[in-house]
């Protein structure tokens, strides 16, 4: 739980016609080769948000390493409903998969628990839209709009302050940005620093579509909401 | 001394305590509180439910669960545990509709869970689970309601009324003082939820009530019919107050005339 | 000898199958209920060696109701379908299989719409809009094929589905006798009476 408050926040908001999660990235070091997270696989630099299933993206908060392997499990307990069920595995079905490997990991001696926190952003047929955080102990609740690592105290009162009952995914967007922009602990936002996804339905096919932005598109989503890195050099001018 | 104890998984202490699971009775007691409540021929579950957050998914927070068509469970604890527990809980009721072609007594299944709590109590390298759970329901081809409890020691036992979870101490002397044989449906319920008012301060929006009337009938008491019910608890209280001031007030004044007529000189041959 | 046939119309699935339960050329019974109810939007007709029948639709039966109680959803038709497909597979390759034909049917609450599974004992399946199996199919799948409407009333249903059993006891020389109607909408499951 306590590396939890220290690390990077994530942040999701449920819309009536999507979800969004955000994450804050913590740069480890000026060398860092950013340049494959620059390009970015399926979107996205791959260090915070994760497509868990075509249905499903997750945000990771705490120990990346640990992480790293229960995002591994998700992805596999999707699949594996893919192939019993024929079908995009539910999200709080997905939820509880994880929350039950966890709780296992509490009780049964020799294995100390994972120290992750996360959030799951999907869609099913069941209850649509949906946005859920799980903890450590393998407890787990759905959201209308949560946020966990460090600040979430705040993050967690300005989304309660702002948020409304249906919200179109325009919106959302602008919520969450605005709110990680007051909450990170630097001073400006950039791609190297957030990671930003958004699921809704495709318009035409009527399945789930997860983005998960690309570097670029982060910086250009930033811009949009005027909230982007300013160029030093002109703003020394300016002064 | 003792610190050594807690550290290897559930062995005995000196003095014949097991840490481990003292310590799990110890979550229950900070887990919401829980109270099952049988009637003549109906059985009443009633827990406190948390205030959920503004921006929380109601339906996600959940404490009574069916098992089956006819069983029903409440917890006080750890939720995940309870999570796990249930799931357990469930595979076996149907297992054992596969395998006998009946569905599950309560006793059985009450039986089967206790039996689970107890092995996490002795085997090696696990915990035990967090959490007491009131079982409710019918036996097939009965009319008789039942209520039992389990521990995590795995003690599992029958009960008239009983309470789990947070101050469930007070709750059982109220019920103790309250309960009697042969409580119809609405005088379960009003009892259900009079001994969960001793500990929800903020009440029947932090009540949660469901019925067991018959085999696999369940019904879950929306909000206004909770509300009015605690409205009615609360009248009733204030004209007992009521009653119980007028009589103080009675009382005092007879005290009073007492006195004075004492006082009045020639009343008797002194 | 057995007989299953279902099909779908605008807004419902129609599944019969045989009551006759027999052993070698003797009728134990005549009144044997072989299509199960597996959650209160899915139908399941069964047949096949006796025993593996029972057998594995109780199996079924009781892991449908297991995910509805966990989940407090049922599994949709498709993906119900999906997975009973799957449990004959994994049978047929174990040293036991399980021989058993079946038809799943259901009416998918999600999107009002029904949907009929045509599935073997070698794990094959189909998505069909009428089906059939035994003796009776090589009768009924003409019938079935000339006069089935996707869109059509539960009546006009029960009239294709009569044509198919009626020609099956006019040709078949061990044609069963009687066949028990089940048929699932909006409304859940219910019997008919042919």
């Amino acid at each position: 739980m306590e590396a939890i408050s220290h690390a990077g926040t994530v942040l999701g908001v449920l819309a009536k016609d999507g979800v969004v999660l955000a994450a804050e990235k913590k740069v480890t070091g000026k060398l860092l080769d950013l340049s494959e997270a620059k390009q970015g696989g399926y979107g996205g630099s791959g260090e915070k948000i994760f497509l868990l299933n075509s249905n499903v993206i997750g945000g990771v908060a705490g120990l990346t390493a640990d992480g790293n392997s229960l995002i591994n499990y998700a992805r596999s307990a999707a699949q594996q409903h893919l192939l019993n069920y024929n079908e995009d595995i539910p999200v709080e079905l997905l939820a509880q998969r994880l929350c039950d490997l966890k709780q296992g990991y509490t009780q049964y001696g020799g294995l100390r628990p994972f120290g992750v926190s996360l959030l799951y952003a999907g869609y099913d047929p069941h209850y649509q839209f949906q946005l859920y955080h799980s903890d450590p102990s393998g407890n787990y609740s759905g959201w209308k709009a949560t946020c966990i690592g460090a600040n979430n105290g705040t993050a967690q009162s300005l989304l309660k302050q702002e948020y409304k009952d249906d919200i179109t995914v325009e919106d959302a967007i602008g919520l969450v940005v605005r709110t990680m922009s007051k909450t990170m602990d630097s001073t400006t936002l950039g791609s190297e620093k957030l990671e930003f996804a958004v699921l809704t339905l495709d318009p035409e096919t009527k399945e789930p579509k997860a983005k998960i932005y690309r570097p670029v598109e982060v910086d250009a989503l930033l811009v949009k909401h005027g909230l982007a890195k300013k160029d030093e050099d002109t703003e020394m001018k300016t002064a | 001394m003792s610190r050594s104890y807690d550290r290897a998984l559930t062995v005995f202490s000196p003095d014949g305590h097991l840490f481990q699971v003292e310590y799990a009775l110890e979550a229950v007691r900070k887990g919401t509180c829980a109270v099952g409540v049988r009637g003549a021929d109906v059985v009443v579950l009633g827990v406190e439910k948390k205030s959920v957050l503004q921006l929380q998914d109601p339906r996600t927070v959940r404490k009574v669960v069916m098992l089956d068509d006819h069983v029903c469970l409440a917890f006080a604890g750890l939720t995940a545990d309870g999570r796990v527990l249930i799931d357990k809980a469930r595979v076996e009721c149907q297992s054992h509709r596969l395998t006998v072609e009946d569905p599950v007594t309560v006793e059985y299944i009450t039986r089967h869970i206790a039996g689970i709590q107890q092995r996490y109590t002795q085997s090696g390298g696990v915990r035990p689970f967090g959490i007491s759970t009131l079982i409710v329901g019918f036996d097939p081809h009965d009319s008789q309601p039942r209520l039992y409890q389990t521990e995590p020691s795995g003690i599992y036992s029958a009960w008239k009324a009983n309470a789990i979870g947070r101050s469930s101490k007070t709750v059982r002397e109220f019920l103790e003082k309250n309960h009697k044989d042969d409580l119809t449906r609405d005088q379960a319920i009003k009892l259900t939820i009079k001994s969960l008012l001793e500990v929800v301060q903020t009440g029947a929006k932090n009540i949660e009530i469901s019925v067991m009337e018959s085999y696999g009938k369940v019904t879950n008491l929306d909000l206004p019919q909770i509300e009015a019910i605690v409205q009615e608890i609360e009248r009733e209280k204030e004209a007992e107050a009521e009653r119980k001031r007028s009589r103080l007030a009675a009382t005092a004044a007879g005290q009073a005339a007492m006195a004075t007529r004492a006082e009045t000189p020639g009343g008797s041959g002194q | 000898m057995e007989c299953s046939f279902a099909l779908t119309g605008k807004d419902y699935v129609l599944v019969a199958a045989d009551t006759t339960s027999a052993r070698s050329i003797i009728k134990m019974k005549i009144d044997e209920d072989k299509i199960k109810t597996l959650s209160p939007h899915l139908l399941m007709a069964y047949s096949g060696e006796p025993g593996d029948t029972v057998q594995f639709a109780e199996y079924i039966e009781r892991n449908i109701r297991l995910y509805h109680i966990r989940n407090l959803y049922p599994l949709r038709p498709q993906s119900a379908a999906a997975w009973i497909r799957r449990s004959l597979a994994e049978s047929l390759r174990s040293r036991h299989p399980y021989s058993v034909n079946l038809l799943v049917g259901g009416f998918d609450t999600a999107d009002q719409s029904p949907h009929l599974y045509w599935i073997d004992y070698l794990g094959t399946m189909a998505t069909v809009p009428y089906a059939a199996h035994g003796y009776g199919s090589y009768f009924a799948s003409s019938l079935l094929d000339r006069y089935h409407n996707p869109d059509g009333t539960l009546e006009e249903g029960l009239a294709t589905l009569r044509r198919a059993i009626d020609e099956t006891s006019k040709r078949l020389i061990v044609a069963p006798g009687k066949y028990m109607v089940k048929v699932v909408d909006k409304d859940g499951i219910r019997e008919i009476e042919l």
